[in-house]
């Protein structure tokens, strides 16, 4: 080991002392740098993670669509299922339709879907009841239009469609379609769950007199994260089809996610940067402090490279050691996070809004490497510019200049 | 005649100060021989340190020049830190972090010997002021006088050619003085080393070989 690095070990951790002050306050300081900037970036990841694998499995990896209704979606579906991207491939239809239970009305999104398929997504969000017993007399209601009509499972509601508006001009009775309520569906998503009305595409097709017809197909793709190009592919040779990747149906939503995690990136980052400042301070507190000791260094023969990373050094070792307990701290708040949310919302008086708010049942996370490196490089860097700055001055005076210091 | 191990020839040296610069040696020149022992008395801001300060290259002096002993040559002590020339310095400067034979060690280690030959030679030199038991303690659990004793085994690791002492009693009782001052002049006595000694006492300087002193930035026999 060279004799730089044993001195700044041992001025860092000075014998006897188990938590040496400038040391232990300097370490710490980085770390919760670290782990306030990998803790925002990981839920917010998670947020992000989770909202995009909602979106997907609510509106589909890539949805089909056209100006009018697709003609022939049979034959639609099973030409896209043969494409080597596409996982799976089912036509739906859907429309508003007024929702009715005795005195009590909502309006209805109603989707057409086939309560076969073993890959709807739905199934995931059901937050009562069975999907698999929707059938052609039974509905899957979202839980707000539910609350709304207050109906439970086992309730009729009755579905008025714009069809019936047509029966009515004919002359004829406009009768309504009355369903029982076998599921409840809860997505996360306030637009999805205080309308959705989920029916078989089969009676879909007859409410709405839709013949074979279907408003377009949803796929589910083998590469979600590559749903853009894929329907870039997929549209050729259909000029009259809209391919609309996942990343498009919600743009704006995904846009915002992604400018809030760069604002927090942003603040914390400064937050970083203020205990980096404060190391470099006391760095150049301790330098200043140890300019005796800087001359007597030059006066046994010590270079200023030497000076420079003996000071360098203490830097980048506060900045490692900081910086990995920063990661160990993340991973301890994190595994701990639904606690510690608790105990804030317990003191604050306030309901979980991780529930209430984004209706998931603890908060997601995603660890993404690359914040990671990220962070472990920038601290790095930051607390090493930190130490090499006093040392610069360290190594720039005269041994006699130093000494007389003392 | 022994050869020489130190020479300095019209040394000048001023401070600047708001009246204009302070001439603190204005042309000093001094020979010292291999074995010789020159003390140089002063009054205080008489220059005595900063004299010491340009012999061991600590400092660059605006006029003249120093030559030491080092690996067969003279050459400017400024470009050989740590090797031609030991220091011994009133406030013992040990590394208070490091061990009393780490702080040996580290002269040598500094100057590039391999950490087992540092430790070996620092073991050595601790024993020769006496100090082997103690090796392992830290210079807070050291009385001034054995700090003072391992500060010297430190100037002596790097096998310089010529030791400077500045005060080296400065901060000791009068009995650990004397045991500092023989153990110094016996330790240079028997490797035939140069001694430049700095000090206010004139009993203790009146055991050097040679005795200086250094008035109005001019030295002078005693």
């Amino acid at each position: 080991m060279p004799w730089f690095l044993h001195l700044a070990l041992r001025q860092l951790f000075p014998p006897g002392k188990r938590f040496p002050a400038f040391a232990t306050v300097s370490i710490l300081g980085v770390a919760l740098g670290v782990a306030t900037l990998l803790v925002v970036q990981t839920v917010m990841n998670g947020f992000g993670e989770e909202h995009r694998k909602r979106i997907r499995e609510s509106f589909g990896d890539c949805q089909v669509v056209a100006a009018r209704p697709l003609a022939r979606p049979d034959e639609l579906v099973a030409e896209l299922r043969r494409a080597p991207e596409v996982a799976s491939a089912t036509a739906y239809a859907e429309g508003p339709a007024l929702a009715r239970r005795g005195d009590f009305s909502g309006v209805a999104a109603v989707r057409g879907i086939d309560p076969l398929d073993p890959a709807q997504p739905a199934r995931k969000y059901i937050h009562g009841g069975t999907f698999d017993d929707l059938d052609d007399g039974r509905v899957i209601l979202g839980l707000g239009l539910a609350q709304q009509l207050r109906v439970r499972i086992g309730d009729k509601v009755e579905l008025w469609s714009p069809a019936m508006a047509e029966r009515a001009e004919k002359g004829k009775a406009p009768l309504p379609a009355e369903f029982e309520v076998c599921a409840i569906l809860r997505t996360g998503f306030t637009e999805v769950d205080n309308a959705a009305a989920l029916i078989p595409l089969r009676r879909f097709r007859e409410i709405w007199n839709l013949g074979p017809r279907a408003h377009g197909v949803i796929l589910r793709l083998k590469e979600p994260a590559r749903a853009e190009e894929i329907a870039g592919r997929l549209n050729v040779g259909h000029p009259d089809l809209v391919f609309r990747p996942w990343q498009a149906i919600k743009r704006n939503f995904l846009e915002a996610i992604r400018f809030e995690k760069t604002m927090l990136f942003f603040l914390m980052f400064i937050i970083t940067l203020v205990a980096s400042f404060s190391i470099g301070s006391t760095l150049f507190s301790a330098v200043i402090r140890r300019s005796r000791e800087v001359g007597v260094l030059a006066a046994l023969g010590a270079g200023r490279g030497a000076i420079l990373a003996l000071f360098g050094l203490q830097g980048l070792l506060i900045g490692a050691l900081g910086t990995g307990l920063g990661f160990l701290l993340t991973g301890g708040i994190l595994h701990f996070r639904d606690a510690i949310l608790g105990a804030i919302n317990a003191v604050f008086g306030d309901g979980d809004m991780v529930a209430s708010v984004y209706q998931f049942a603890n908060i997601p996370l995603h660890y993404d490497p690359a914040d990671f490196v990220a962070a472990g490089v920038f601290t790095l860097l930051v607390t090493t510019l930190a130490g090499f700055v006093p040392a610069l001055w360290a190594a720039g005076r005269k041994p006699s200049e130093a000494m007389r210091d003392a | 005649m022994p050869e020489i191990v130190l020479q300095a020839t019209d040394l000048a040296k001023a401070f600047a100060a708001p009246a204009g610069p302070l001439p603190v040696l204005t042309a000093v020149s001094l020979e010292v021989h291999a074995g010789e022992s020159v003390s140089i008395r002063g009054s205080s801001g008489s220059g005595k340190t900063t004299l010491l300060q340009l012999l061991g290259g600590l400092d660059v002096p605006d006029a003249g020049e120093v030559r030491v002993a080092c690996e067969g040559a003279l050459v400017a002590p400024r470009r050989r830190l740590g090797r031609g020339v030991g220091f011994v310095f009133q406030n013992y400067q040990l590394m208070p972090e490091l061990t009393a034979l780490e702080n040996v060690a580290l002269a040598a280690r500094i100057v590039g010997v391999p950490p087992a030959a540092a430790s070996a030679a620092a073991r050595e030199l601790l024993g020769l002021v006496g100090l082997a038991a103690r090796a392992d303690h830290l210079p807070a659990q050291l009385s001034g006088g054995e700090c003072q004793r391992v500060a010297l085994a430190r100037a002596l690791v790097n096998r310089p050619a010529v030791l400077l002492a500045d005060e080296p009693t400065g901060n000791l009782d009068e009995r650990t003085a004397e045991e500092i001052m023989r153990l110094l002049l016996d330790v240079v006595a028997a490797r035939g080393l140069a001694l430049v000694l700095v000090t206010h006492s004139r009993e203790f300087a009146e055991r050097a070989s040679r005795r200086l002193v250094l008035s109005g930035g001019v030295l002078s026999p005693a």
